[in-house]
């Protein structure tokens, strides 16, 4: 349960108003740091939920599908270069953010992940290494700017984020790919990826 | 099974939750940026022009009743702008020389307003027109010195506009329609002078047909 309290701490913490300010006020901040740090913040809270109702998770999300579904499309809702926009600017769509990428992304995750076979796993993977090329693209090349509250520039440098990070998911993936660990530590794969709980 | 069924049933739950937040969180698909979304409001709500004193580039002081009864096309700039303004202004005289003479000043006149009064003295301004051909008076560069009255307007009209820190400024850009009666009518893209001109052409004749 340390996990939750820790979880638990980071989730005060980034809703504190000052660390709040300072990571929007950065575009490539907001959305690489702030953002998935909520997420985490839910993951790493989720086993409180876990424990508190097992049977809600196991009923309605027994083989992890809707929970990784739900996370891909709050994942893709935040995306979207107008709620990034307006939750700098309603305060109703700030804390829907606040709510909604812990709880809705965060916790989902977690309860899914482990519910998914490799296959599932790598599929997630690779959609979200589309979505990051795929944003990176849009930020980088487009003469537009498509956020009013932060200049092209900023958009620029979230854009080569969004492409170094999706470049970092594609040598994962190469990787799991054509890389078999147990030839090389002697552990069985399925151990591999288990080995939380 | 009795699991697997309300497996299916949270699938199809998240899905439709997924369309109802898309759905809302774009306007119906239409709306995938703030600016999007802030062009269709101010073309929904169609805000009064706020009581503003304008000084133009020979001078003169007037506030908006200056140009009752007359259309105003209007853009925002900066003289010293180097990226997006000279642009804007570039584009705004080609839809001004798509305007039939016989309504110009008196049917509709263009505006430039300038958000850095600091810089923007009527001098600089006349110098600045020059360069687009403006006569200064159907198209007039005008600047708002008051600090409160240019925030009021610019805050009205959903102009974003940020100090970069080295002198300049980030804003977003767009041709704005102000009707005779002083609201604002309709907010269209800088960068298609043809729809532009047509559009307006089409709101002038169809007046002057009535």
């Amino acid at each position: 349960m340390t996990q939750v309290f820790y979880g638990l701490l980071l989730y005060i913490f980034l809703a504190m108003p000052p660390v709040v300010d300072f990571l929007e006020s950065i575009m490539i901040l907001h959305m690489h740091m702030q953002m998935p740090m909520l997420v985490a913040a839910g993951f790493f809270i989720a086993p409180f939920f876990q424990k508190r109702f097992p049977q809600f998770f196991a009923k309605w999300n027994s083989d992890g599908v809707p929970g990784i579904v739900l996370f891909m499309i709050i994942i893709g809702y935040w995306s979207i270069p107008r709620t990034m926009d307006e939750a700098l600017t309603l305060p109703s769509i700030e804390f829907f953010k606040f709510i909604s990428l812990p709880f809705l992304a965060g916790v989902p995750l977690r309860d899914s992940w482990k519910k998914l076979g490799k296959v599932g796993r790598n599929m997630v993977l690779v959609a979200l290494t589309i979505l990051f090329i795929g944003m990176g693209l849009l930020y980088v090349i487009s003469p537009v700017q498509l956020c009013n509250s932060y200049l092209v520039i900023d958009q620029f440098t979230l854009g080569w984020g969004f492409l170094t990070t999706g470049f970092g998911m594609v040598v994962y993936l190469i990787y799991a790919l054509v890389v078999d660990p147990s030839k090389y530590e002697g552990i069985p794969p399925e151990d591999m990826s288990s080995s939380e709980d | 099974m009795i699991k697997n069924s309300s497996n299916k049933i949270a699938l199809i739950l998240v899905l439709l939750f997924g369309c109802i937040l898309f759905y809302v969180g774009t306007d119906g698909f239409h709306a995938f940026t703030a600016e999007a979304a802030r062009v269709n409001r101010l073309v929904d709500e169609q805000p009064k022009f706020p009581d503003v004193t304008f000084e133009d580039s020979k001078g003169r002081t007037y506030s908006i009743s200056e140009f009752e009864d007359k259309y105003v096309l209007i853009t925002f700039l900066y003289t010293a702008c180097t990226s997006v303004c000279p642009q804007l202004e570039m584009n705004m005289s080609q839809v001004y020389q798509q305007i039939p003479e016989r309504y110009m000043g008196k049917d509709i006149v263009f505006l430039s307003i300038s958000f850095d009064p600091t810089r923007d003295d009527p001098a600089t301004l006349d110098k600045y027109k020059d360069y687009f051909k403006s006569d200064g008076e159907t198209w007039r560069m005008a600047r708002i010195s008051n600090q409160a009255e240019l925030d009021a307007l610019l805050k009205a009209f959903g102009v974003i506009v940020i100090p970069d820190g080295y002198g300049n400024f980030t804003h977003n850009s767009a041709f704005y329609l102000v009707d005779k009666k002083g609201n604002l009518m309709d907010v269209m893209d800088y960068k298609k002078v043809d729809e532009a001109a047509d559009k307006i052409v089409k709101i002038l004749d169809r007046e002057k047909g009535a």
